[in-house]
């Protein structure tokens, strides 16, 4: 495998894994994913060699999960029924650890728009100038989200008192 | 360009890995001075580092057959593909993939750099900072799940020694580091850019775990302590002899300073009575496979599934 199949191999593993922190369920997650791949393979050719072929693959990504958010509220009421089932990621004995289990409620609770930057930046560890282009927004609005929604998820770990259990541990 | 008051934009770029170097210490001490701040540059991390703790399992997780395929076709189709067989064809590069992935999030940007411009050749010229750096990925990675932390634990010193000193290609051994409080618990070998490296990993009574990343770089550059903070990870580095040492934790960095000493007073007064196997220095090993095919290299503990995908190289 060459250098760049490797690279390839991990922006594909990075999409996958936010996609699934996103959706929260392995089906939707590997759906999205392939739909994007789909789409780069069309426009392979629009991507130009040496530019950042991470930030190219998730602004894909993100435009397909765009669309579909669109399409499907167009189509209210159909509900996906198993959606529930496979939202936990983790083995459940992980899973038991109150703050793992209220880290997953808090990014729940966040608007969607809040808890796409703290992924990407938090998980993913993209470039907030990254964000900002494959969000479309200005990069000043990246950093307020991501400040939003760390102050959220700090106030909603700090009331369960598991953040001052991780730090004496 | 220093004193002036640090924004709440620059706190999330300095947990994120995203500050600029001359901006870090103003920013460092004034988390120092401001209890407060600091707590929440403290609590930003936690939250990343239990993002990773409930998704980096998808990592190991195989993907769907259709993404395989788009894999293999994207492959193809996008510029760039340069076609260098090198030692990148080896399985373990999905693990090498993962551990690359899990120190994305809470060190902020390594990935990045991979995206642009880096040629075979830019990527052979292995510093001893690349080193560090894949020392404390490792780090990161093998300490997150207590499931993987080693490969062969050090129930039998001797045997992992031998082991490890096989896959590196020179004599190493996991310093006694119990002077400082520190157990050995085992060790895995690594690939680096040089080939394999060897991981030693240590825990003490308050359950903190440090690791030691040995590797055999090209040159070396003599004796001289480096420093890196990758977010909560520091890393002290150095070479010694025909050995790159690096020392990994999340620990203050006068606490790693300690342990560092007591490794380096160890690998000075050399191996614990042993006599090492009758197996010669092979210092030009081709990285990857020694006797031991891929597969074998790859027994019991494995971070990543390597079901995902068995058909490369």
């Amino acid at each position: 495998m060459s250098k760049f199949g490797v690279e390839l191999e991990v922006h594909i593993a990075s999409l996958r894994r936010y996609a699934r922190a996103l959706l929260r369920n392995r089906t939707d997650a590997e759906d999205l994913v392939q739909e994007a791949l789909t789409r780069a393979v069309a426009r392979a050719d629009t991507f130009k060699a040496g530019t950042n072929l991470r930030a190219w693959l998730f602004t894909i990504l993100h435009n397909v999960h765009v669309n579909q958010v669109r399409s499907k509220a167009a189509r209210p009421d159909e509900v996906d029924v198993d959606s529930v089932e496979s939202k936990l990621v983790t083995p459940a004995r992980q899973e038991e650890r109150v703050e793992l289990r209220e880290m997953m409620r808090a990014l729940d609770e966040l608007p969607e728009e809040q808890r796409k930057v703290l992924l990407l930046v938090a998980l993913e560890g993209l470039k907030y100038e990254e964000v900002a282009e494959m969000l479309g927004v200005p990069i000043g609005t990246v950093m307020s989200r991501l400040s939003r929604a760390r102050e959220a998820v700090r106030a909603k770990l700090a009331n369960e008192g598991s953040v001052t259990l991780r730090r004496v541990k | 360009m220093n004193a002036q008051r640090v924004t709440d934009d620059e706190l999330h770029a300095y947990v994120d890995g995203q500050l600029n170097p001359d901006r870090r210490l103003i920013v460092e001490r004034w988390l120092a001075d401001d209890p407060e701040a600091a707590l929440r540059a403290e609590d930003y991390r936690a939250q990343a580092a239990l993002l990773h703790e409930l998704f980096d399992p998808v990592l190991r997780e195989s993907a769907s057959d259709p993404v395989h395929e788009l894999t293999e076709k994207l492959r193809g189709r996008v510029a760039g593909n340069d076609n260098v067989p090198a030692w990148y064809a080896k399985p373990w590069v999905r693990m090498a993939a993962a551990v690359m992935l899990v120190v994305a999030g809470a060190g902020g940007g390594w990935m990045g750099r991979g995206a642009v411009g880096t040629s075979p050749a830019v990527q052979q010229r292995q510093t001893l900072q690349t080193f560090a750096e894949e020392a404390t990925q490792a780090h990161r990675f093998y300490t997150s799940d207590e499931r993987f932390q080693v490969e062969l634990n050090a129930d039998n010193q001797d045997e992992l020694n031998s082991w490890l000193s096989k896959r590196v290609g020179r004599d190493v051994f996991g310093p006694n580091l119990e002077k400082v409080g520190f157990r050995l618990i085992g060790g895995r070998s690594l690939p680096t850019d040089l080939g394999a490296g060897a991981q030693y990993m240590y825990v003490n009574d308050a359950n903190k775990r440090v690791t030691l990343f040995v590797g055999a770089p090209q040159a070396g550059n003599p004796a001289k302590f480096g420093f890196t903070q990758n977010g909560d990870v520091a890393t002290i580095y150095w070479v010694e002899g025909t050995l790159a040492y690096a020392l990994a934790g999340r620990l203050a960095k006068e606490e790693l300073l300690g342990i560092a000493e007591a490794v380096f007073n160890d690998v000075k007064a050399g191996p614990p009575r042993r006599d090492p196997p009758p197996q010669q220095q092979n210092p030009q090993q081709p990285p990857g496979d020694q006797q031991h095919p891929p597969e074998q290299q790859q027994n019991g503990v494995q971070p990543i599934s390597d079901t995902q995908k068995p058909k490369d190289s």
